[in-house]
């Protein structure tokens, strides 16, 4: 690869076991594994991450409300005779509100290529309850994750810099004695 | 690239509307409906030519600045006086790569690439912040910058996390929980030294005094010297004027910086007591513009160390690029274990 753009990939990230995954943004990197280090390092400066998923980006269709509205198309692809019938995860967002996060993991879906997928995920009523105006369609196969047993290696040694938390911070600002103390804590 | 022209010749993304479209009109009133309506535009939906020229110019210069803003910063990382300061002080300069990457990404969303991006700010031809342009002279001043100049970008991230871009708006809204602890801790750093030992105050004030100003000017041209600000308020690109975040800082500030014995450098400052407002003296437009052409006393030192960086840095992308081709070449192109 020439000095240029490295592959994109989407980052999903679950902040506690048993919470949804959720689609947090892109990272470049050259390789799967790169990817979750790049992924930690530009999205897990904070505590809360239990698992981290990397996705190449042309691998994940992602399709909005508009976009469909404009192309009434979008859901003719020739798929191939025999295309096997794979696992896609499907993410959504539900609302407008001010969110760091694109979209949310609501389930999965059977099918032999995204944008079946996506139509079958939209005609099972799944995952409509409310209008959706952001799908992310993810194919299970593409997905590398970070593992256990990378719990206590990449994510808890965000926990321990509490400096990083603006509440470190409060109230005790204006209190000389406590300032002191504190700069002496570590030296 | 900051110079896409304002009248488009070609169409930079499918999706993105021209004046010359025979459906424009009813495109834009549909679009500026949803904007209306409190929408998120994500990439992908229709965007009038003019919305997308606009944002890519500010995400970009905004990303640029959180690079270059790692500089000042990162000189004085091995200059710390404590453990305890060195540790935050990383910590922050981590945040600032970081949220430079998450602002990247927001550009690359509207179809920029990030060869392009890059060789725009070490090519000399990327806008970035002019406050980044100024030295740090002393430890006071990596304390200051925490407190003023990190203060008057959570007032302007927090009117952007409004923004109706979702890229944009999601990068600030994640930009703007992690900044403010850089502003606390700065304000801590300061209060300290304010009511430290005569040295340390008048280091305080020496900051201060080399400070505000630039810091002021962040916020931008005045609304009457701003040609961009009408299609960004109309389009919630923006949702306050420069004025008016500017002025709601003023007010906040003046009496924080006040409470801890500092003096503010502008003989003409003086309070309102019918508005409520702290009335600055005239800026010095005239540094403003010399400073963002390039003029600046640190505009090509910071230039150098980025070149620098990128240079030096080339072992190490080579490195990656090289294992990754043999991990390909041995386990085939499917998805690797990692």
């Amino acid at each position: 690869m020439p000095d240029t753009e490295w592959p994109r990939y989407e980052v999903f990230k679950q902040d506690r076991p048993g919470r949804p995954h959720e689609a947090v943004g892109t990272i470049h990197a050259p390789d799967p594994e790169m990817a979750l280090l790049n992924a930690r390092d530009v999205f897990v400066r904070r505590p809360e991450c239990y698992n981290l998923w990397v996705v190449p980006q042309d691998q994940v269709l992602t399709m909005t409300r508009m976009e469909m509205e404009l192309n009434p198309n979008w859901a003719d692809e020739a798929i191939p005779e025999d295309a096997p019938m794979r696992t896609f995860y499907v993410f959504t967002r539900q609302h407008h509100r001010r969110s760091m996060v694109a979209a949310t993991h609501v389930g999965e879906i059977q099918a032999r290529h995204h944008r079946e997928a996506l139509r079958k995920a939209l005609e099972s009523g799944r995952f409509t309850d409310k209008p959706v105006y952001l799908w992310m369609i993810v194919p299970a196969d593409a997905v590398t994750s970070s593992g256990e047993e990378d719990v206590e290696p990449m994510f808890a040694p965000a926990q321990d810099k509490r400096y990083r938390d603006q509440s470190y911070y409060g109230g005790l600002i204006f209190d000389k004695n406590a300032l002191k103390r504190r700069e002496r804590e570590m030296g | 690239m900051s110079t896409f022209p304002s009248t488009p010749t070609t169409r930079p993304l499918p999706n993105v509307g021209l004046p010359t479209d025979p459906d424009y009109e009813q495109r834009l009133a549909e679009f500026e409906a949803r904007i209306e309506d409190g929408e998120k535009i994500e990439p992908g939906d229709w965007m009038p030519y003019e919305y997308w020229r606009q944002l890519v110019r500010m995400i970009s210069q905004h990303a640029h600045s959180e690079v270059v803003g790692m500089l000042p910063e990162g000189a004085w990382i091995p200059r710390s006086p404590s453990l305890r300061r060195k540790l935050i002080l990383i910590a922050k300069v981590q945040d600032e790569a970081g949220h430079g990457q998450y602002l990247y990404h927001a550009a690359e969303s509207l179809g920029v690439d990030r060869d392009t991006l890059i060789h725009q700010l070490l090519e000399g031809k990327a806008k970035y912040s002019s406050v980044f342009n100024y030295p740090t002279l002393t430890w006071a001043d990596v304390a200051m910058i925490g407190w003023l100049v990190d203060g008057a970008a959570i007032k302007n991230q927090t009117m952007l996390a409004h923004c109706s871009y979702g890229p944009y708006s999601r990068a600030m809204v994640r930009i703007c929980a992690e900044e403010t602890f850089h502003y606390k801790q700065g304000k801590e750093a300061v209060t300290l030294y304010a009511q430290g030992t005569p040295r340390q105050r008048r280091w305080a004030q020496d900051a201060l005094n080399r400070w505000w100003w630039p810091a002021l000017m962040m916020f931008g041209p005045h609304d009457k010297d701003s040609p961009n600000s009408p299609a960004l308020m109309r389009w919630k690109i923006k949702t306050k004027s420069n004025d008016t975040l500017r002025q709601e800082f003023v007010n906040e500030i003046v009496p924080e910086l006040l409470a801890v014995g500092l003096q503010i450098p502008d003989p003409e400052l003086r309070y309102d007591e019918e508005t409520g407002n702290w009335h600055i003296g005239p800026i010095d437009w005239d540094e403003f513009w010399q400073v963002l052409q390039g003029n600046g006393l640190m505009n090509k030192a910071r230039m150098e160390a980025r070149r620098r960086a990128h240079e030096e840095g080339l072992w190490v992308r080579e490195a990656a690029e090289a294992y990754a081709r043999r991990r390909m070449a041995r386990s085939g192109p499917e998805k690797m274990a990692a």
